[in-house]
């Protein structure tokens, strides 16, 4: 019960209780005739009838207007259980009706480079095979996206700083970091970050897609700083950069599927990252969190509960 | 098969979708790889190819209407029939991945996949397939000296002790037994039993080789199983039987 519904509780049950109070006081006292009223009753009962009848009335008000509360609340969610459900099948269905024409594409490429008639094309047959490697990619990041939300998360401790230096060790082997200055800070006083329970692949996925954005939006000289620390009941992940940062009218819009900012067009990349880094927070009872300003950087929370 | 029967015989190959633009592309790819094939575009047609054909192996979709590639797989096996199959998986990965193992699938791969791999599947399936045996991916059991994998339950024993491992890593230690002896790319093994090409790859994977190898107390630089192939990836050395 909420404090709020709590001090309504007591107010609907004061006269109840003024009743009781009054009716202990009253029936100490001598019997008065009630010359109106033809049945005899002690005033000290009249009055407890009267608090339990307010005491009544008030109760009911409240209980079929909390009611109401939980019922408007239970379609909310239903409806947006039905929203999600709904989005994961349009997103299966779309990665479905486009793997088959991707695989047939990909079956008549490879014909067509192996036609000795076709030699001079090698370049045109190199150029269309790239754009269906990134088109297949994309399939593969929406099929991600939607078996996040139903697929079996394993939950055992993972070891936030043994993830975060597999990450930076990923990130550094894959992005040589080209001028960046790329450390890692993980608090050792008073104890070091505690695990929290989860589904490895996923939360490294997540760490690494942020700290992939970090390296693809920041240059020479820029100070990329991945740190964590805990606060009691969430485990926060953060990734900074002194990037070029994100101008304000596009930082609601980051979380977005496939959606890609102005500074984002040259770059490599799906627009599906920072959305597959929420949806992972989210199935683990986290939150991410995205603060920027346009020329000074960057900086994303993904806070985890400890348990 | 040695190599001169290999050259004389050209293995067949059955393709089974009910797309035709994958099948009239697929096809002629495959046989100037060097097979021989035939087609069929649904379940019913694939039974009747098996039985009339004959073929050597069977690539298999998943999602085909009337009888769907799960139910031929399993019709197949019910009927003893063992030729090896490689299914095209599609939606639900993760589930279709778990049945498929349990429904002796010898291997799959996911649409969209570069045909070349369909090609090197199909060769090292049938390179380890012995004709008119249970393959390793129909056993209940797999044994590789003292090492025990309980497939349905999925649990993993060694000298009758059980190992405590994560549900990855049982995956990856099943499917590295049941092609023991392949050299087996990180991407293929990510492809294979994480279902998902991370773009971080190799390090997820080296991360469960090296849980594996902690339970399965296995010398790295002297391995009885899970062997590096410096620069490649990782191959399982020991031999496997197949129980029950």
């Amino acid at each position: 019960m909420t404090l709020k519904s709590a001090r309504l509780w007591i107010v609907a049950l004061l006269p109840l209780v003024a009743g009781l109070a009054a009716a202990s006081l009253l029936w100490d006292v001598e019997m008065v005739n009630n010359p109106v009223v033809a049945v005899r009753i002690d005033l000290g009962s009249a009055v407890l009838v009267a608090g339990l009848a307010v005491s009544a009335v008030l109760s009911s008000a409240l209980g079929s207007w909390q009611a109401a509360g939980r019922r408007c609340r239970a379609q909310m969610d239903e409806a947006r259980t039905q929203a999600a459900g709904e989005r994961r099948r349009f997103l299966q269905r779309l990665d479905h009706e486009l793997k088959n024409p991707l695989t047939a594409i990909r079956a008549g490429l490879a014909n067509v480079a192996g036609d000795p008639g076709l030699a001079g094309q090698g370049e045109t047959v190199k150029g269309i095979e790239a754009q269906v490697v990134r088109l297949s990619r994309l399939t593969s990041d929406l099929r991600k996206l939607a078996e996040l939300e139903e697929r079996p998360l394993e939950r055992r401790p993972v070891d936030v700083a043994q993830l975060l230096e597999e990450a930076v060790a990923v990130a550094r082997d894959q992005a040589p970091a080209g001028g960046r200055r790329l450390t890692l800070t993980l608090p050792q006083a008073p104890w070091p970050v505690p695990s929290v329970p989860g589904d490895w692949d996923l939360l490294f996925l997540a760490t690494y897609n942020l700290l992939d954005n970090a390296l693809k939006f920041s240059g020479e000289g820029d100070a990329i700083e991945v740190r964590a620390f805990e606060d009691g009941t969430f485990v926060a992940i953060e990734v900074a950069d002194t990037g070029p940062g994100i101008p304000r009218d596009e930082i609601p819009r980051v979380w977005q599927e496939l959606y890609r900012g102005e500074e984002a067009r040259g770059v490599p990349g799906s627009g599906l990252g920072l959305a597959l880094v929420r949806a992972i927070a989210e199935r683990h009872g986290g939150r991410v969190r995205l603060r920027s300003r346009a020329g000074q950087g960057t900086v994303v929370t993904m806070r985890l509960p400890l348990r | 098969m040695n190599e001169e029967a290999g050259m004389t015989t050209q293995p067949k190959i059955l393709l089974v979708d009910d797309e035709v633009a994958i099948t009239s592309n697929l096809a002629p790819f495959l046989e100037r790889a060097g097979f021989r094939v035939a087609v069929a575009a649904d379940g019913e047609a694939a039974l009747a190819r098996v039985a009339d054909f004959g073929p050597d192996l069977v690539v298999l979709d998943i999602l085909m209407p009337q009888l769907d590639g799960r139910q031929v797989l399993r019709e197949l096996r019910r009927a003893g029939n063992w030729t090896p199959v490689i299914l095209l998986t599609q939606v639900g990965e993760s589930t279709e991945r778990a049945m498929a193992l349990e429904e002796g699938a010898d291997d799959y791969l996911n649409k969209p996949f570069d045909p070349h791999e369909l090609v090197a599947r199909i060769r090292a399936v049938l390179r380890r397939a012995r004709p008119g045996q249970r393959p390793l991916a129909s056993a209940r059991r797999l044994i590789s000296g003292d090492l025990v994998v309980d497939r349905l339950p999925r649990r993993a024993y060694v000298g009758g002790r059980e190992l405590q491992l994560t549900p990855k890593a049982m995956a990856l230690l099943e499917y590295m037994m049941m092609h023991a002896d392949e050299l087996l790319s990180r991407d293929r093994l990510l492809d294979a039993v994480w279902g998902w090409d991370y773009p971080v790859g190799t390090r997820t994977v080296d991360t469960r080789i090296a849980e594996l190898r902690r339970a399965l107390d296995d010398d790295p630089a002297d391995p009885v199983f899970v062997e590096t192939v410096t620069g490649q990836g990782y191959r399982f050395v020991g031999p496997v039987e197949a129980e029950g």
